[in-house]
């Protein structure tokens, strides 16, 4: 072989011969990594570790590596497993390993959002150039052209011979760089670049089939290494006292009861303070006690629940930062809204919602002697956490390592980095000289982590006489909804990213049109996305208000129940039937498609059709769809409603999902029930409770969630579309669809719209007596 | 020094007695499969069989368990093992049919949750051979502290893996 032979831009070279193994390893080369200003910066600890993407080993094995973790997906698992098996054309059991989300173990980074990245995830692309590049090796030793060679299970044949993968790599040590672009300390981490030839869909026979979560063994047997297992020699308990509200100062720290707890210690850094010990128990009592005796300026610098609108209606600054339009915007909306028939105004509110991850966050910190830094934690973005525990500790990125673990999963609240206690187990690390495992309380996790943004909207709808949508006009507001700032590092008064401000477009105060416009029909058409600062964030004296994050189908979920609730509300006023009405605006196949495949098998009848309810209960049903990262949903509710407790009892949900191929229907359908679960539980149960000085939820039972009590029959249709060509992805879309069908259900059955949520008993009940 | 008796072996431990079971579990005896939750017996991700009930270690001390016989998920395959006359060696090599129906169903997505679920099937299916629906949801709800909460929505997976564990355990039994 030749120095290196040009693989559609990318470089098989030989780097040597070994007696014993071979391998392939297919990674990038720093020279070739676009946008890499600093050469060090993609460099672990360790430079010897393979940064691969994949490796092809002698004995016919494959390993594979991704920048992003498990938070219940089981993606990397299954789906991404499928797709090099298939891009590589191997056996899915030949890829015994995946190896995840540890920043000195894996090449890409990125968070763990947008798995399938529109169909083009990094590991389909390193495996195509991978497959291409073994194809060049067989060409070689077989003496066939290329073009000549097929490849099945693993086997390259041609002129009548074969060879294996294995074979193909054997007593060799061969690299393959591919061209990537990107910084891997960045939200978005490394893309793989180019065009390797793709293997066509029309030969997939691994994509499409359900194959299991290889995670699910270790984890039903308990032998998972979870986050919480993890163990260091000398490593130290801590919990926190984190300040009485969300803009205390510290004014004295509680004296410890050495006589009690003898091995505790306070560390007190700014207004962080933390107690350590060398067991659970007594780190836990000792904090209890020093919380008691610790003093607190007082701060009230927020709406609490009830005045959350009218401060973002009437005193939020809605004007600095820059709204943006919708790039479907068409017609001229006012006037054909003065020219309609019939007319609909309304304003719709969401609440701040937790993440709420069933185990409370926690992280293991270890600041060595030679100032290396070692951080254990369930996060989805270690690159991002790496770059963030760097800049706290005015250290450079290469002296810390993030390893990441399975633990609950928490919906999006670490996709920029810090699930919460990572800087906090550093910061308590750095000062006792010991790994310090910090394991934050339910109440802390509550009232100290981000959430998902409360938002309103306003709508104006037009509906000419022929009963179609004659212009349709929304506005959202929403505050900064990206905080990624680490909460230790802003109590300890340690340098950490700035607050969300009017400057920082992507993750600023800016909002942005999240939910793409379905309805095509439509003559005229304005979107608008406003946004804000945090709530309380600005008097608050530590910068922290109620700071957001993303959480399942961000921005596009405080959107998408407006809209869908709206045009459901439009059906009615044109005298339509929901579903027919949303089918009737459509122009999308796939939309129609989702539409007509729900209304099949949910058993969707139009109100005629139907028994009317008791004078108890009264029973409905309602639609709703959304279109999200290259996949169609369309969702029907149907309820009953307890006409004198306001209880709503969803009976039914019926989601039915096309996103192009199925890569594996059986993972797909459990992730799409479990949204479609949480989905009722933020419909009806959730909103975050809060005051003037703090959040007031500490616990499930002031922050319910749904229970087994309130599952629902979950259908789910699963529509797979090869001629799309790729697949689409976005299994949190069913989080999101399930309120705007409960909503337009509870109208269905009782006449009356719920334009916030959540839908609880006492809010229906309100409504029903109006 | 506190004896206890996890999943079949007596066990000594040196940490104070109103140590909550699960730390004791956890750190004194490397047990990984109950979860710190809430610590407020509000979600279930600790739970244990203390003498074949369910309860939260969360809220349980070593003291009140002094004596007892706590299984934990570890437990499970040797319970069945021992349940059904199977000799030691062997269950190291099967799983309890709980677990084998948890992996059939796929049923776990972060899977924080399901070390409770597990064990409050296992306990449900000891009691009931075969529960309807109705039973598994008051299973899961209204028998024991609280209701085992799981945030990823699993629990369609679950009544679907308690079924199907309902029905490997009443093969053996008629065997």
């Amino acid at each position: 072989m030749s120095n290196s032979t040009d693989v559609f831009g990318a470089a098989l070279s030989r780097r040597g011969f070994v007696k014993a193994g071979g391998v392939l390893l297919a990674g990038f080369g720093l020279a070739r990594a676009e946008g890499q200003q600093q050469a060090g910066r993609v460099d672990a600890l360790n430079p010897a570790l393979p940064e691969s993407w994949i490796e092809i080993h002698d004995d016919n094995t494959i390993l594979i590596r991704t920048g992003k973790s498990d938070f219940g997906q089981s993606t990397i698992f299954t789906a991404y497993r499928q797709i090099v098996a298939e891009e590589l054309s191997a056996p899915f059991e030949a890829i015994t390993t995946v190896v995840s989300g540890d920043t000195d173990r894996t090449p890409d980074g990125g968070g763990t959002f947008d798995l399938l990245g529109g169909g083009m995830p990094n590991v389909r692309k390193a495996a195509a150039y991978v497959h291409q590049a073994l194809l060049d090796l067989a060409s070689q030793r077989l003496g066939v052209p290329k073009e000549q060679l097929s490849v099945k299970d693993g086997v390259v044949s041609g002129g009548g011979k074969s060879l294996s993968f294995g074979d193909l790599v054997k007593n060799q040590k061969l690299s393959l760089t591919i061209p990537v672009k990107g910084d891997v300390n960045s939200m978005f981490g490394l893309t793989v670049n180019g065009n390797p030839p793709l293997k066509p869909v029309s030969q997939y026979t691994i994509i499409g089939k359900s194959f299991p979560n290889s995670a699910i063994v270790s984890k039903v047997t308990a032998k998972e290494t979870w986050v919480t297992d993890v163990r260091l020699p000398g490593m130290m308990h801590a919990r926190m006292v984190h300040p009485r509200t969300l803009g205390s100062k510290l004014v004295s720290v509680g004296a410890l009861d050495k006589a009690r707890f003898p091995n505790a210690q306070v560390i007190v850094k700014g207004n962080l303070v933390g107690v350590v010990a060398p067991t659970e128990w007594e780190a836990i009592q000792a904090a209890q006690q020093v919380a008691s005796g610790t003093k607190w300026t007082e701060w009230k610098g927020l709406p609490g629940n009830q005045r959350l609108f009218q401060l973002l209606k009437e005193d939020a600054d809605w004007k600095t930062a820059p709204a943006a339009s919708s790039k479907t915007n068409k017609g001229d909306v006012a006037a054909a809204i003065a020219n309609s028939a019939k007319k609909l105004s309304a304003t719709y509110q969401l609440p701040f919602l937790k993440h709420a991850p069933i185990g409370p966050t926690m992280a293991v910190g270890d600041v060595r002697p030679d100032g290396t830094v070692y951080v254990y934690t369930h996060t989805q973005n270690p690159q991002a956490l790496r770059s963030g525990i760097a800049q706290m500790l005015t250290t450079s990125v290469d002296r810390v390592v993030v390893r990441t673990f399975a633990g609950p999963g928490h919906y999006g609240r670490s996709n920029g980095g810090n699930a919460g206690a990572e800087d906090e187990a550093v910061i308590l690390s750095q000062a006792v000289g010991k790994p310090v495992r910090v394991q934050w309380t339910r109440q802390d996790d509550f009232a100290w982590s981000t959430q998902s943004s409360a938002a309103f909207s306003e709508v104006e709808i037009g509906v000419d006489a022929k009963g179609s949508l004659s212009a349709y006009e929304i506005n959202h507001y929403m505050p900064a909804m990206q905080d990624d700032r680490l909460v230790g590092a802003i109590l300890a008064g340690l340098p950490t990213i700035p607050a969300p401000n009017e400057k920082g477009s992507l993750f600023g105060v800016a909002n942005s049109m999240q939910d793409p416009w379905v309805y095509d029909a439509t003559p005229a058409v304005l979107e608008r996305a406003y946004g804000t600062g945090q709530v309380g964030q600005n008097s608050s004296p530590l910068n922290v208000g109620l700071r957001d994050h993303s959480m399942r189908t961000p921005g596009q979920y405080q959107q998408n129940f407006p809209r869908e609730l709206a045009i459901t509300e439009a059906a009615v006023l044109a005298g339509v039937d929901p579903l027919a009405f949303r089918i009737q605006h459509a122009r999308e196949k796939r939309l129609i498609g989702v539409l007509e495949s729900a209304r099949e098998n949910s058993g969707w009848a139009t109100r005629s059709q139907r028994p009317s309810g008791s004078d108890a209960v009264s029973r409905g049903q309602g639609v709703s769809v959304m279109f999200r990262s290259g996949t169609y949903w369309a969702c029907v509710a149907h309820i009953a409603v307890n006409m004198t407790s306001g209880a709503i009892k969803v009976e039914k949900i019926t989601v039915a999902v096309d996103p192009g191929i199925v890569v594996n229907p059986a993972q797909l359908k459990r992730q799409v029930e479990g949204g479609a679960m949480m989905g009722v539980s933020m419909a009806l149960l959730e909103e975050l409770r809060f005051d003037e000085s703090g959040v007031t939820a500490s616990d499930w039972r002031s922050y319910p969630i749904a229970t087994m009590a309130d599952v629902p029959e979950i259908k789910v249709v699963l529509i797979n579309q090869p001629e799309v060509g790729t697949y689409g992805q976005g299994s949190e879309a069913a989080n999101a669809l399930a309120a705007p069908a409960i909503a337009g259900a509870l109208f269905d059955a009782t006449g009356k719209i719920a334009r916030r949520l959540p839908l609880k008993a006492d809010y229906v009940k309100t409504l029903l007596k109006a | 020094m506190t004896t206890i008796v996890v999943n079949g072996v007596k066990r000594e431990v040196q940490a104070p007695t109103d140590t909550p079971l699960l730390y004791v579990l956890r750190n004194d005896l490397a047990l990984s499969g109950p979860q710190f939750g809430c610590g407020l017996a509000q979600c279930g991700a600790c739970s244990v069989l203390l003498n074949g009930k369910e309860v939260r270690s969360c809220i349980t001390t070593l003291g009140s368990a002094a004596g007892k016989e706590v299984t934990t998920l570890e437990g499970l395959p040797a319970r069945w093992a021992k349940q059904n006359g199977l000799a030691e060696a062997d269950a190291a090599k099967i799983l309890h049919p709980v677990q084998a129906a948890w992996i059939e169903e796929q049923t776990p997505l972060c899977g924080f949750c399901q070390n409770g679920m597990m064990i409050k099937a296992t306990e449900l299916l000891e009691r009931v051979a075969s529960p309807s629906v109705a039973e598994i949801k008051e299973a899961f709800t209204t028998s024991g502290p609280s209701p085992h909460l799981c945030r990823c929505g699993s629990y369609t997976a679950i009544i679907q893996a308690v079924q199907r564990a309902a029905a490997a355990m009443s093969k053996r039994s008629e065997a």
